[in-house]
């Protein structure tokens, strides 16, 4: 029986997926990433969590890798580097990079997530000054002629960059075709989502979450092959049976991930997580990218007009919280975990208007705060056990 | 007025045992079927619940597909048979006041720690205490002890009432206290005032957990150790003195506690998902 990670005696070839997930995730010092350098001559990118577009940088044939922080290592250097009420992820990323783990790098591209994360892109430069380093600065404003003529020219910078780093200039074809294979990618993690929101014992967010996680590491070809064929096997499971579980989504973990022992804690709490935030940049959109006319406008259009709502977006006339009320209903869950990293700005500055959307449409929530190394789960299994009950018996 | 009958299980894996109870429930009358307690030595949790699973099963004469839930509770995640799973606190809480209707409160005194829990008429949970990560306040050093001393734990609480003059120890750590039992030991003095102060030592630690969650006026022991009458006499009066005196009552079945609170609330919630027009797998994408 394989009803869970926790099957790590299977060696059923679900089992086996899984597990070499795992192992791609633990492999701080990118391994995979090397052997992919050495096999086609092209260079790689690393990313910082949330969003950026991959699709650039597979066009000019550059492997984007995802940086989520280094999971439990020790911190020895990066500890050095931030204040202690600065949250972990980037003490661990700075631990990764002068430890050596991220020298098959090229570069580094640090998204708009946070004033912490565009500090760590200045103090990037200065501790690796040869490499391509570039702080993709978003936009705030979303009128195309305003908004989208800023992120277009910031789009043309870095690709100008990427070809002084030794990529291939960009052309409208190849953005084109890689559009359509991320489009492809992309509509395969949606239907992983939904099929977990309609039988959310068939897909265990464990086992989701590290599919998903693999797909930072692995070039998008092959990374679409795996989500198939994980597909397949979930629903080959005859094993997995329902059970009497509230159903939840998660928020809060869209940049530090939790430790993958928490989300396990949480589905055996009694949770099934029915959607979450975790790695954002695979399921930025909603829909497909147009792949008609001008690609590269069509990625600064899917940008402006069709992101999911996030702590790094600004909302003008909108109401915080209003789309996490509404997925919250889509999704047919029964209350929020808001499950947000210690010292997370972006995360706690929004979660008091969230919760109180919440609040306002009657959904019960709880929240509690984690960092990427924590490893006692008690308390969190206790508080997340306990609000399963509340939902399954008083609401 | 009688309801449908709904008929569930629970199932409490503990650490040193497993509990299981079969319940009745008609609505407005809740009645348990069967209780039994099996210790797990050093067999796979899993194993021994399935063995006990089936045996009261037939023993009651149902078969699972009469049940309407079954229901896990304690570390009852690796019973995969289950229909679902109640927190500990959400289940002792039903259990204590399924066993008696007039307590406000419970203390569930396992073999790792022991947690205070204040509920209201509906055995909803209103608040909690519960031991640390120390020993010390279980049953496990309980047993510890017992081994060092050369009796049984069936012995243990009738020695401990025919003590006339306790020998108190450290409350606050197993280390310690069983340091200072080595130490009476050495200076002569007796098994009976050894285990009365052990007993004085662990009440003072329920008593304040209990004082702390907010219970006022009835408290039942449950968990295995309420049938130690030593511990129960010494809680007693623990918790009978002081400013805010506390009834402490304990119950035939208290052991059994969490697993009667989960069957009791797996009925319940099969028939809330019922009247829902849901079904249990993942019953609020049915609303």
């Amino acid at each position: 029986m394989s009803t869970t990670l926790e099957a790590t005696k299977d060696t059923s070839p679900l089992a086996k997926l899984i597990s070499d997930c795992e192992e791609l995730i633990r492999d701080t010092s990118l391994s995979t990433v090397q052997a992919w350098k050495e096999r086609t001559g092209g260079i790689a990118i690393g990313f910082m969590p949330t969003y950026i577009p991959r699709e650039l940088l597979h066009a000019q044939g550059v492997l984007p890798v995802g940086i989520m922080g280094a999971g439990d290592i020790e911190i020895i250097r990066g500890d050095a580097y931030y204040q202690s009420y600065i949250c972990h992820i980037p003490r661990s990323t700075i631990e990764l990079g002068l430890n050596g783990s991220l020298d098959c790098l090229d570069g580094m591209v640090f998204p708009a997530i946070c004033d912490v994360i565009r500090n760590l892109s200045g103090m990037w430069k200065m501790m690796f000054p040869t490499k391509l380093v570039h702080y993709l600065d978003v936009p705030q404003d979303f009128h195309a002629e305003m908004g989208g003529e800023f992120y277009r020219h910031d789009l043309e910078a870095l690709s100008a960059k990427l070809v002084e780093a030794g990529a291939k200039p960009l052309t409208s074809e190849a953005l084109a075709e890689s559009i359509r294979l991320y489009n492809e990618n992309g509509r395969r993690v949606r239907a992983l989502y939904d099929l977990r929101r309609r039988e959310p014992w068939r897909v265990p967010t464990a086992e989701l979450y590290v599919i998903l996680r693999a797909g930072l590491i692995l070039p998008v070809e092959e990374h679409s092959i795996m989500l198939d064929r994980f597909l397949e096997l979930v629903q080959a499971e005859d094993d997995r049976t329902p059970m009497d579980q509230a159903r939840v989504i998660l928020t809060g973990s869209f940049c530090e991930q939790p430790p993958l022992g928490l989300i396990k804690t949480l589905e055996r709490a009694g949770c099934y997580i029915v959607d979450d935030d975790f790695v954002q940049v695979s399921r930025w959109f909603k829909h497909d990218i147009s792949e008609e006319g001008d690609p590269l406008g069509a990625l600064v259009d899917a940008f402006l007009t069709d992101a999911f709502a996030s702590p790094t977006r600004y909302i003008d006339e909108d109401e915080k919280g209003r789309e996490l009320v509404e997925r919250v209903q889509s999704s047919g869950a029964e209350g929020v975990l808001f499950c947000a990293p210690s010292f997370c700005d972006p995360a706690l500055l929004d979660q008091p208007m969230e919760t109180a959307a919440v609040t306002r449409a009657g959904i019960p929530w709880t929240a509690f705060k984690f960092s990427e190394d924590t490893g006692q789960f008690q308390v969190i299994r206790e508080q997340a056990g306990t609000f399963a009950d509340s939902i399954k018996l008083w609401s | 007025m009688k309801e449908k009958e709904m008929l569930a299980v629970g199932i409490d894996v503990g650490s040193a045992s497993i509990k299981l109870a079969i319940i009745r429930d008609q609505g407005s009358e809740i009645e348990l079927l069967y209780g039994r307690s099996e210790r797990i030595r050093r067999r796979e949790a899993e194993e021994v619940a399935e063995g006990m699973f089936a045996s009261a099963l037939e023993e009651v004469g149902l078969s699972k597909d009469d049940l309407a839930y079954i229901a896990t509770t304690g570390e009852g995640e690796v019973v995969q048979f289950r229909t679902g799973h109640f927190y500990g606190m959400t289940t002792h809480a039903r259990g204590a006041r399924f066993l008696d209707s007039e307590t406000d409160a419970c203390i569930d005194i396992g073999a790792l720690h022991a947690r205070a829990i204040l509920m209201d008429n509906r055995a909803k949970v209103l608040g909690y205490r519960m031991t640390s990560q120390c020993a010390s306040g279980s049953g496990q050093f309980l047993e510890n002890i017992s081994r060092y001393l050369g009796v049984t734990m069936a012995e243990i609480g009738s020695l401990s009432l025919e003590a006339d003059e306790p020998e108190q120890c450290s409350s606050i750590c197993a280390v310690l206290a069983e340091t200072d039992v080595i130490n009476m030991v050495s200076r002569g003095i007796s098994t009976a005032n050894i285990l009365k102060g052990i007993h004085l030592s662990m009440a003072g630690r329920y008593s304040k957990l209990l004082n702390s969650a907010g219970a006022k006026k009835v408290a039942l022991v449950t968990g295995g150790l309420a049938a130690d009458v030593g511990l129960m006499a010494a809680l007693r009066e623990v918790a009978g003195a002081g400013k805010n005196p506390l009834e402490i009552r304990s119950h035939e079945h208290s052991a059994l506690a969490g697993a009667i609170g989960a069957g009791i609330w797996g009925a319940f919630r099969a028939r809330k998902v019922e009247k829902l027009g849901a079904t249990l797998a993942g019953a609020g994408a049915g609303k």
